[in-house]
């Protein structure tokens, strides 16, 4: 692919802390490398605004890869920018042209409070997760690993569901802000498998029992979420939760 | 989990919304089929004797009734998923995707919904309300000693009102873009989604109930405003 340069305009969302008013600041960038990500052309943002005595953007990045699920830009209306199947930091220069403006926002729903600028507090997904997304283990030895025989095909949709990275794309995405295809993916990759049978009643019920507490919007099935998902999570999933959910909830006893 | 727990829940409330939308659809094509007999030539015989008879029975009443209640709780449920869904995302975005993410029909089901219950409102006054609690005109068929309440020339005097016609032609546009997304979404809700059955509940979910249903009624009021 031929290699180019671009000046950029940027509309960023700033805003102090939680609690403080936000708004877009406008800023350009000059002689960005089509061969850049997206992250590094922030960098070069930073770098400027520092250079200039400004305070810089911040935004979440970690492993910048795309498979820790840090990154979280919502850009030009669309979570992780315009590339299917893409985080924020797989993303290239290369999607935008020379003289581009971008609109640059943080994911925006009221359970994933902005905590500076482009950075917001996801922890809600962890509450999730403590809710009922594991398995109880004895400890001792590690039994034989073929000793609980699993189908290869569940096995091949359990890594697909497994495959989620908790980024919050789904949130962003879906205009009620609902976590159902984290919360399937959580799910399903142990409800497909033996040993996540033991606890499927209860980890669907109390999963769901949280994600409804921390204020997520329930899914209308638009199918934004899986659109937008990094890793490409099925919809499937949301319908196995479903499912996991109501024979869950008809037959438990308590 | 208690049951008052579970249909607390966001997805036992969803599953309140399928099952009485469901219920609904099924409903849409008994309604279809009496009302063509509006367009028979026979001056009503057949339409007025229909209503006479969905008018008195006592189980067809009973569930008539149910039917309003059904109304009532799919509509409020899908009203306060719809205002909580909004109050989940308190700061809105400075720009959307658009279609670009999700099909434009399966965003507009609450508006859609909203032009349809105006639709069944204004649509009981006019017959349902006028044939149960107004005076009626009567006819007398041959062969029939008893008179028939005149639906069927209710239904002509009606559909003289082109305004009546146009509206009624936006309420079934209303219930064509609830049904696209609204049916087959009810499936996916109930975990029903598999991709052996997914193409029938999407062709019939489009087809039947979002297209081929919508057109047949409003077929009826345009063809009576033609007729005369």
């Amino acid at each position: 692919m031929e290699h180019y340069n671009m000046n950029l305009t940027l509309k960023v969302w700033k805003q102090k802390n939680t609690n403080a008013q936000g708004g877009f600041e406008t800023y350009s960038v000059k002689n960005i490398s089509s061969e850049m990500s997206f992250l590094e052309m922030f960098d070069v943002l930073n770098e400027q605004l520092i250079n200039e005595g400004k305070e810089p953007v911040a935004f979440d990045h970690d492993c910048r890869e795309g498979i820790c699920g840090m990154c979280s830009m919502h850009i030009n209306g669309r979570a992780h920018g315009p590339w299917a199947g893409t985080t924020t930091c797989q993303l290239h220069m290369r999607a935008f042209k020379d003289g581009d403006t971008i609109t640059v926002e943080p994911w925006r729903s009221g359970a994933f409070p902005v905590l500076k600028d482009l950075t917001v507090d996801r922890t809600a997904f962890d509450r999730i997760i403590e809710a009922g997304g594991y398995i109880s283990v004895n400890t001792g030895n590690a039994q034989d690993a073929n000793c609980l025989p699993v189908d290869k095909h569940s096995a091949d949709l359990a890594f697909a569901a497994a495959a989620c990275i908790g980024c919050g794309a789904c949130v962003a995405a879906c205009k009620n802000s609902s976590a159902m295809l984290f919360v399937s993916a959580k799910v399903s990759q142990l409800a497909l498998l033996p040993q996540g049978d033991p606890e499927r009643k209860t980890r669907a019920l109390n999963m769901v029992a949280q994600m409804d507490k921390e204020g997520f919007g329930s899914c209308t099935n638009t199918g934004a979420c899986e659109a937008e998902c990094p890793k490409e999570i099925s919809l499937t999933n949301i319908a196995r939760l479903n499912r996991e959910f109501i024979g869950a909830g008809f037959t438990s006893e308590k | 989990m208690k049951w008052s727990q579970f249909f607390n829940t966001s997805i036992g409330k969803k599953l309140l919304v399928g099952a009485t939308g469901l219920f609904l659809c099924s409903f849409v094509i008994v309604h279809l089929a009496g009302n063509f007999q509006l367009l028979y030539n026979d001056e009503g015989k057949a339409f007025n004797a229909y209503a006479q008879f969905m008018g008195h029975n006592s189980l067809i009443q009973f569930i008539a009734w149910g039917l309003k209640v059904v109304i009532l709780i799919h509509a409020i449920i899908a009203l306060k998923l719809t205002f909580s869904n909004r109050a989940a995302r308190p700061v809105k975005y400075a720009v959307n995707p658009g279609n670009q993410t999700s099909s434009w029909f399966s965003r507009q089901m609450a508006i859609m919904g909203s032009i349809l219950f105006i639709f069944i409102v204004i649509h009981l006054a006019n017959f349902w309300g006028k044939f149960h609690y107004a005076e009626m005109p009567t006819h007398t068929y041959a062969g029939m000693e008893e008179p028939l309440k005149d639906l069927y020339a209710l239904s002509y005097e009606t559909f003289q009102n082109l305004w009546l016609v146009i509206l009624y032609v936006i309420g079934m546009i209303g219930l064509s873009f609830h049904l696209i997304h609204g049916f087959k979404s009810a499936f996916q809700t109930f975990g029903l989604n598999h991709k052996k059955y997914n193409g029938l509940i999407n062709f019939v979910g489009v087809w039947i109930f979002g297209i081929l249903i919508p057109i047949g009624f409003a077929l009826i009021p345009i063809v009576i405003y033609l007729k005369k």
